[in-house]
């Protein structure tokens, strides 16, 4: 791995370190003033003189496709995701972007220079570390902006005017919030990046509530149907105690430790936990963080808000919520529980281990059993995407216990890996599979409301192709091999499994007797985690029989509309999800490449 | 080909000939490829006699997932080839059965792929393989009971899916805490770059024979026990034994004939073969511990199927469990862990993969022609229908043991074997004659069922009421074509099985020799 790269803002590396970021922000600048580009003028006070000013006015008069928004947001988003892939490819340089550098060094070399861990670039004790670039920020990057760029794709001919109608072209040129819609797509993304790349608390909320704010509005969008403002309300003001509540809990650790810094906190938590017990306050504050997070990555109990405002946001921004903000929230729980409260603070396990174990266990069961009652598509994905986090939740408890037994670990910390990656490998092909889901949705609600399974019905007569798709893409959710959800489901119960069994294998073949139990008992996870997938075949073939065995509803015949552009996008995904089910080896290197620079000890080994 | 088909409604009905005719064509070349690996075509061995055990002929490995030891690794030795022979068999037989099934240009491909996959499951000699082609035979069976079905196909199709995946997932389970169990440290050959570790049967089956060698229970008894029972949940809902058979009767029943043709022709065997390839070569002391539990199995299974089919009023359904009692024979055969109990169930896995397509094309022609499958909705067929009615006769002969047909060498080895088993064991011998009895069962109720359709009537036959008073077709030429060549496969192994039984046997002593004996010691007095 090369060195890191010190980085001080509008440094020379800087636009080298941050330029899919700002990719995004100048895409941001261009979707705000080119769709304005008007003949908007007022006139200076007490003159005749006319000036052009960039507000309001007639939005497309001079730029006359109201499609423009869109294409500008694609465009950025798109040449984002694609400069994310080429920093991975070809090996990644590190950079960390620290609030201030000295402009010289005691050696003569001056800041930009590669330097071995910052050398004495760094002022100790006021030069903050914000943002690193590394694989693991690559990786989630690549997450944020290709599921984003989808989900724009999507919605690219989907965004009706006022008068629901009135569906023609022409009504999109009073359609005020073409842009609206895009501006916030692109500050959501922002947002995620900034929570990827993040090394300081406040820096990692400050892009979490960017990204939260914006998806707020962007779920309650459609205010005029019921669902809608229904959903937006009930996501906003519970994300918003949620993130109170864990805006708090960092309070709570500044309080405690004085710092922010990632870094510096393990180092504190790590001396605290030593041998003479638990404070109360960091824990204290890390269970409001975990309530935070878990909001985020819609555990349950906290995931209360997240069926409503799936099924009211519209489909693309369903996918976003499903796919990017979950792995938002879990790099958020990666960065709390395993940097901060990292496993080898205490003894033998993580602190948060039986916290966490049964949260997910809960997650899991709780998502799966609910989706069997739903009827309405986009709450059953809901709820199925509360079931995925529940299986991240478990790999993550089992990350917790790598240590668990120095007789029987044998090289633990490839299990902490193997697991981690399987977490970054699902978070990766979600967004092939879940996302693609929500894209199918989306064609269904361009005609119509999806709020019944009804609504799915005879697709495999109307348009087999996305039938196929959606076949293809509800199967791998379920784990059915050989597509990636069933290679990202086995990677996370390989994980676990090698974990809770340690080293057992050669203790075996030494002759000890050893039993199940003498495994960890997050085995029993991966138990529970294969018998939830069982279960949740049941609705995920509900909706393949709906789509195959029943016919058409009486209004919904015929191909559906929707352009070239979702359903590329849908083809896309569906090639991904078969991709990388078949030929997975090249992104379990890169997931593991990601795992391993979260730099901890169990990743040194 | 079915995707192009879908243009529209009149091109998928102009291309159904020729997709039929390429499926066709494809089969039948598949299957001559077999038969020339069978007569040392190739150069390789004649009729995979005298192979070692864990040796594979005709092997392939490619690196496919590098990092966890994942390896597209295929093989074929006595035990997998005469299931590959199998379903290459009836692939074309299957397809020339059901030759005008409706929306043809999706149903006969969707059949080759389901050929595929099983196939895959039998060649596979990597597990994770083996898990993805067992797994991936599930998705073409749903679709065609699904679009082909009866008139409760949602029901039955949904049954089968998450049933039968349900077991499939603990077996995963299972296959995985087996692979974590391996030593990272002293890797085996073909281990993962990133776990150390792999999934290679022939290293896996060496390794523990290594293990077991040494007077240990591999992987410990505790543990050893654990994953055999994991294992062989996912191998017993699939064979189906009782208590794990509810969904056959509804998947049969419901499933169109092309596809019960394949359900109980190879995918049943699919369980049976597991047992073979996975638990009996790596724990057999764990074989030995559930050897009672398992012959229980088989017998309550043999058992309860026929006496079921004694009250079933549906032909189909009567078949079906008549295969559940049949795949009984099959766990009975492998508990009895005797080299000839074992070769029996293998001829039994063949015969009965032979004879059960036969019947169900009986069925799907009984139902295709009268529109009702119950059974004493057609009599006197003799009168109206005789190819009908000879093939009926003929099938149901063979299923229930006639000699010189290929099912009763099957199920004489079997009992043969029993007797050996209970009288080694130091058991009365009294226990055989339940099991013999029973098969006495199996005659009644087949020639029960067929007294009272095709015989009885005389001159005053009825038509069904199903038939509202059409003329009473005969089966077609080519339901003819396919059910004579399944006649004459089954005289043919019947008169002369050691075309046959002559690998499984080689193979049953060899592993009997090779790996049973030394780890178990003089075990059974072993025929």
């Amino acid at each position: 791995m090369s060195e890191i790269i010190y980085v001080q803002p509008f440094d020379a590396n800087f636009t080298t370190a941050l330029l899919p970021e700002l990719i995004l922000v100048a895409g941001l600048f261009a979707l705000i003033i080119i769709p304005n580009l008007g003949k908007a003028t007022f006139r200076v006070p007490g003159t005749q003189i006319r000036l052009p000013y960039f507000l309001g006015g007639e939005r497309y008069s001079l730029i006359s496709n109201p499609r423009l928004p869109s294409w500008i947001a694609v465009t950025t988003l798109v040449l984002a995701f694609v400069e994310v892939l080429m920093t991975l490819d070809g090996g990644l340089q590190r950079y960390m972007i620290v609030s201030e550098l000295l402009p010289t060094t005691i050696n003569g070399a001056t800041a930009g220079d590669v330097l071995v861990n910052g050398g004495s670039h760094i002022i100790p004790g006021s030069s903050k570390e914000l943002l690193l670039i590394n694989g693991f920020s690559r990786l989630f990057e690549m997450i944020f902006f290709g599921a984003i760029s989808l989900a724009a794709i999507a919605s690219m001919n989907r965004l009706q005017s006022f008068n629901r109608s009135d569906r023609s072209t022409n009504a999109l040129y009073n359609n005020r919030r073409q842009a609206d819609f895009y501006i916030l797509l692109l500050t959501a993304a922002m947002g995620m990046a900034i929570v990827a790349l993040a090394q300081d608390l406040f820096v990692l909320f400050l892009g979490l509530e960017l990204a939260s704010f914006s998806s707020y509005v962007l779920v309650a969008f459609h205010k005029e149907s019921k669902e809608g403002t229904e959903g937006g309300m009930k996501y906003f003001i519970v994300g918003s105690v949620a993130s109170g509540v864990g805006l708090y809990g960092l309070s709570m650790l500044y309080l405690w430790a004085g710092t922010l810094q990632l870094g510096e906190l393990s180092v504190a938590f790590d001396a605290a936990m030593a041998p003479q017990g638990f404070p109360a306050l960091p824990l204290i504050a890390l269970g409001f963080i975990l309530v935070g997070f878990g909001f985020k990555v819609s555990a349950a109990p906290f995931h209360f808000a997240a069926p409503d405002a799936y099924a009211g946001a519209s489909s693309p921004v369903a996918g976003i919520l499903a796919t990017a903000s979950k792995a938002m929230g879990i790099i958020g729980l990666t960065r709390m529980l395993l940097i901060v409260a990292s496993p080898e603070s205490n003894d033998g396990s993580a602190i948060w281990l039986v916290a966490l174990g049964i949260l997910s266990v809960v997650t899991m069961t709780w998502g799966n059993i609910a989706a069997l009652g739903s009827d309405n598509p986009k709450r059953m994905l809901a709820y199925s995407s509360v079931a995925h986090a529940g299986y991240m939740l478990a790999g993550l408890t089992a990350i917790g216990a790598w240590n668990w037994d120095p007789t029987l670990a044998g090289p633990g910390g490839d299990g902490a890996i193997m697991v981690m990656t399987a977490i970054l490998f699902h978070l990766v092909v979600l967004v092939c599979f879940k996302l693609g889901a929500f894209l199918v949705l989306s064609i269904l609600e361009s005609e119509g409301e999806v709020s019944k399974m009804s609504s799915l019905r005879g697709l495999s007569k109307r348009e087999p192709l996305l039938a196929v798709s959606m076949f293809i893409f509800m199967i791998s959710l379920a784990g059915v091999p050989p597509m990636s959800g069933f290679m990202s489901k086995l990677l996370m119960i390989m994980g676990i499994v090698k974990i809770s069994i340690g080293n057992m294998g050669d203790a075996l073949s030494n002759g000890d007797i050893l039993s199940i139990g003498d495994a960890h008992w997050v085995w029993w996870l991966a138990l529970i985690m294969v018998l939830n997938s069982a279960i949740s075949m049941f609705y995920y073939l509900r909706v393949i029989v709906t789509m195959y065995f029943h016919e058409p509803e009486g209004d919904r015949q015929g191909p559906l509309p929707g352009g070239w552009q979702v359903r590329t996008a849908i083809f896309a995904c569906v090639v991904a999800s078969v991709f990388f089910g078949i030929n997975a080896d090249g992104l379990i290197e890169l997931c593991e490449m990601a795992a391993n620079s979260l730099n901890y000890s169990w990743a040194s080994q | 080909m079915g995707t192009i088909s879908n243009v529209s409604d009149e091109v998928r009905e102009k291309l159904v000939n020729p997709i039929r005719w390429a499926v066709l064509l494809f089969s039948l070349g598949l299957l001559g490829l077999t038969t020339a690996m069978f007569y040392n075509f190739f150069g390789e061995l004649n009729g995979f006699e005298g192979i070692a055990f864990n040796s594979y002929e005709f092997t392939a490995r490619y690196s496919w997932v590098g990092s966890l030891g994942i390896y597209w690794s295929v093989g074929l030795d006595a035990l997998s080839f005469p299931m590959v022979w199998l379903t290459t068999l009836l692939l074309p037989v299957t397809i020339i059965a059901t030759w005008n099934e409706k929306n043809g240009a999706f149903y006969h491909p969707l059949l080759l792929l389901m050929g595929g996959a099983l196939i895959g499951v039998f060649v596979a000699l990597d597990l994770f393989m083996f898990y993805v082609f067992w797994e991936l035979t599930l998705i073409p069976m749903f679709f065609l009971i699904l679009k082909w079905g009866g008139d409760d196909r949602k029901y039955a199709a949904q049954k089968f899916f998450i049933y039968t995946f349900t077991a499939s997932v603990v077996m995963l389970l299972g296959l995985v805490t087996l692979y974590f169990l391996q030593n990272p440290l002293d890797p085996l050959a073909y281990s993962g770059t990133m776990t150390g570790r792999t999934f290679d049967i022939p290293e896996l089956v060496n390794h523990a024979h290594q293990a077991n060698m040494n007077g240990n229970w591999f992987l410990g008894a505790s543990m050893q026990k654990i994953i055999f029972a994991m294992l062989m949940l996912g191998f017993l809902v699939k064979l189906p034994a009782v208590p794990f058979h509810t969904w056959l009767p509804d998947a049969h029943v419901q499933a169109p004939t092309g596809g019960s043709m394949l359900l109980a022709g190879v995918m049943l065997k699919m369980g049976a073969y597991g047992m073979f390839r996975l638990p009996i070569a790596l724990f057999p002391h764990a074989l030995e511990y559930f050897q009672l539990v398992l012959m229980a199995i088989g017998m309550v299974s043999l058992v309860w199927g026929s006496i079921v089919c004694l009250g079933q009023t549906n032909l189909k359904k009567m078949v079906a469990y008549s295969s559940v009692s049949h795949m009984g024979v099959i766990c009975i055969g492998i508990a009895t862990m005797q080299p000839m109990g074992w070769a029996a169930a293998l001829f039994m896995m063949f015969a009965h993969g032979i004879i059960s397509p036969h019947l169900f094309a009986v069925c799907g022609a009984f139902k295709h022609h009268y529109h009702s499958m119950e059974i004493g909705a057609m009599r006197g067929m003799a009168k109206h229908s005789p190819w009908l009615a000879t093939s009926m006769m003929f099938a149901w002969m063979a299923s229930l043991g006639l000699p010189l047909l290929a099912g009763f060498v099957a199920e004489l080895m079997v009992l043969i074997a029993l007797w050996h088993f209970l009288v080694a064991e130091g058991w009365s011998v009294l226990w055989m004659v339940g099991p013999a009895l029973v098969l006495a069962v199996t005659a009644a109720y087949y020639l029960w069922s067929m007294q009272r359709t095709i015989f009885e009537g005389g001159d005053e036959t009825q038509p069904p009421a199903s038939m509202d008073g059409q003329p009473i077709p005969d089966i077609g030429n080519h339901e003819k074509l396919a059910m004579f060549v399944l006649a004459m496969f089954t005289i043919l192994f019947g008169v002369m099985p050691w075309i046959a039984l002559d690998m499984m046997n080689d193979w049953s002593i060899q592993i009997f020799e090779g790996l049973i004996m030394p780890i178990l010691g003089n075990f059974n007095g072993g025929v």
